[in-house]
């Protein structure tokens, strides 16, 4: 039976960061989550699969902590995960990752499809399927808002700025799917029991025979600084909050 | 020949990128598929237009040779414009370079001959800086640097495709709503709108504004109350208004990052506490369904 590859991130939750005073940032606090449009990616490659009358199989590459996100991503759906368990992943850039999922691909084997979202909720670099695509040298289709099979064929929609376009490629192949794509519906409690039963295969950086040294050197984090008025308006009347308003914007002549 | 490789499926981004090559001291070379866009960029400053032709409609299929193209001329950069496709390519090349890629970068130098670039990360709550080595690929938003003119050379090459992934369909998106990233005022819906017909108080506030009515996330893609193109934000529309006024909007980064461009925000909402009170000038803390009704009368009034 062919695999379907769902390919999630586990990120820091960033409503979870902290701000300094300095504009320096704490992030170390911060929960996990599974990237936001990854879940959309999990949907899709469960879909996919039954369509193809495969498996689909949740796979992550993350730090010792990414280990809690297994039983999360197993209750959306897929039959088993595959977890690169590497601390390396910390400064993984996008060649890296890509060159770490290409290499897990390749070791589950008989893979039809990769599913990526269509960024992830951190980096938001929308680069990681194309690469995956590139370093397996497999057809990629990115921007995708829905897909069917025939055969051995995708067709898949994708949105473009001013166009839809419809582009049919064979498999095996990479996609990146936009959140448009499905519902992601929350898993229940039946499905969320079943998920730490699931099988897990955990690969080590060793494993892969992969180069981990990134490409790109950080060199800065800060917090973007907002710098607004904030004038709110919170006490009395509504008519006297919204005079206030008036008088203000058209002191600000953009009224 | 050496020297920063621009590509754009825009072609007014492309003479942007033109510009900013040519800024730092280097030689630009325009890749382009398109004839018609290959002539007009033979003014763009540029050292060549390169008009590149092969057996593909879809120019996400030229990602390897590209690639190839870059390595074989001794390529420094490849800057390419952030569309959807631009993107991919940009990635594309990235993969078979196995080289450094930054997407999206809000600023990019030359300091001490090392590119150094800053992008947002989290949504855009955090702003990154990177120094990258050797051949790199960076995407680009329009509007970040200026055109030049001046004549270049236009030659034409062959290229090969990859032909797995074929064109079936192109079906053009019949714009329903305004173009936001242009609009002088814009009034924003939130998920706080309790149904569709609701969206009245908004298009009555626009009407004596003069503003244009945007939304959130939610509002276009879950609720399919105004068209996609409508929302704003990181992977909506970036919006650069003198007068931006959310209704009910809860202000998460990814929203805000879309709005922060703007001359003067303006929230409304129940919830003191709203991220949004921190990314906007002015506020009322209320219900919209009070406050929105009462200002555009107001205004009307006035
Ligand atoms: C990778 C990624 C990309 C994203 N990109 C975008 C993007 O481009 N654009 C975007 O918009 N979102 C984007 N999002 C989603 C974003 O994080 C938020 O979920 C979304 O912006 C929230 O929309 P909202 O403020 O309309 O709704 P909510 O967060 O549900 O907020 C509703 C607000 O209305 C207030 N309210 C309730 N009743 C009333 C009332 N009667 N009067 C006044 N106020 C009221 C509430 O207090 C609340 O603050 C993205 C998310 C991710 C993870
Ligand atoms: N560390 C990772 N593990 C698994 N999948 C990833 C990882 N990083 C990125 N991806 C996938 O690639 C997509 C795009 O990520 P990015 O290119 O960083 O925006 C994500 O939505 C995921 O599907």
């Amino acid at each position: 039976m062919s695999k379907v590859i769902a390919c999630y991130k586990w990120v820091a939750d960033e409503t979870d960061i902290k701000v300094n005073a300095d504009s320096t940032l704490d992030i170390s606090k911060a929960k996990g989550k599974i990237s936001d449009y990854d879940r959309n990616a999990i949907e899709a490659a469960v879909q996919a699969a039954g369509a193809l009358g495969g498996t689909a199989v949740a796979l992550t590459f993350g730090t010792p902590k990414a280990k809690q996100s297994l039983k999360d991503a197993l209750s959306r759906g897929p039959a088993e995960a595959c977890y690169i368990n590497a601390e390396e992943a910390a400064r993984a850039d996008g060649a890296v990752t890509a060159k770490a999922l290409a290499a897990a691909v390749k070791k589950i084997e008989n893979v039809s499809l990769v599913v990526c979202g269509e960024g992830a909720s951190d980096t938001y670099a929308r680069q990681t399927a194309p690469r995956i695509g590139a370093v397996l040298d497999w057809p990629v289709i990115t921007s995708v808002s829905s897909v069917r099979f025939d055969g051995n064929a995708l067709i898949a929609v994708r949105r473009l700025e001013d166009c839809m376009q419809t582009v049919k490629s064979e498999l095996p192949a990479v996609i990146a799917v936009l959140p448009e794509m499905n519902s992601a519906p929350i898993p229940g409690l039946k499905a969320v029991l079943s998920a730490g039963k699931k099988p897990v295969t955990e690969f080590k950086a060793g494993d892969l025979g992969v180069d981990f040294a990134p490409k790109t050197t950080v060199s800065a984090l800060k917090a973007y600084a907002m710098n607004r008025k904030s004038v709110i308006f919170s006490e009395g009347e509504i008519a006297d909050k919204v005079k206030e308003l008036t008088a203000a914007l058209r002191k600000e002549g953009v009224l | 020949m050496a020297g920063i490789y621009v590509y754009s499926d825009k072609k007014d981004l492309a003479a942007e990128l033109v510009g900013f090559a040519k800024g730092c001291g280097k030689r630009a070379i325009v890749l382009t598929f398109d004839e018609r866009a290959a002539k007009d960029l033979s003014n763009s400053g540029a050292d060549k237009v390169c008009l590149l032709k092969g057996d593909s409609e879809l120019v996400e299929n030229y990602g390897k040779s590209i690639a190839h193209l870059l390595a074989e001329q001794g390529a420094e950069l490849f800057v390419v414009g952030a569309t959807v496709s631009g993107r991919d390519i940009a990635a594309r090349v990235a993969g078979y370079l196995d080289c450094a890629m930054v997407s999206e970068a809000s600023s990019i130098t030359y300091t001490d001959g090392k590119l150094v670039t800053e992008r947002m990360m989290y949504g855009g709550s955090v702003q990154q800086s990177e120094v990258l080595e050797g051949l790199c690929v960076v995407t680009v938003r329009a509007g970040k640097f200026e055109a030049i003119s001046g004549a270049a050379e236009v030659t034409t090459l062959e290229i090969s495709a990859d032909t797995r992934t074929t064109l079936v369909e192109r079906k053009d998106i019949v714009k329903e709503g305004a173009d936001l990233s242009v609009a002088e005022r814009i009034v924003c819906v939130g998920m706080a709108l309790d149904k569709r017909e609701d969206l009245q108080i908004a298009h009555d506030l626009a009407a004596v504004l003069g503003a244009e009515v945007g939304c959130t996330r939610g509002v276009a893609e879950e609720k399919h109350w105004l068209p996609v193109e409508q929302y704003i934000g990181m992977s909506g529309a970036v919006v650069k208004p003198k007068l931006y006024l959310s209704m009910g909007v809860s202000g998460q980064i990814q929203h805000v990052f879309g709005i922060r461009d703007s001359q003067i925000i303006v929230a409304v909402n129940t919830d003191p506490k709203a991220p949004i009170f921190k990314a906007a000038d002015y506020g009322i803390v209320g219900d919209m369904y009070q406050v929105i009704p009462l200002l555009t009368k107001t205004l009307k009034g006035a």
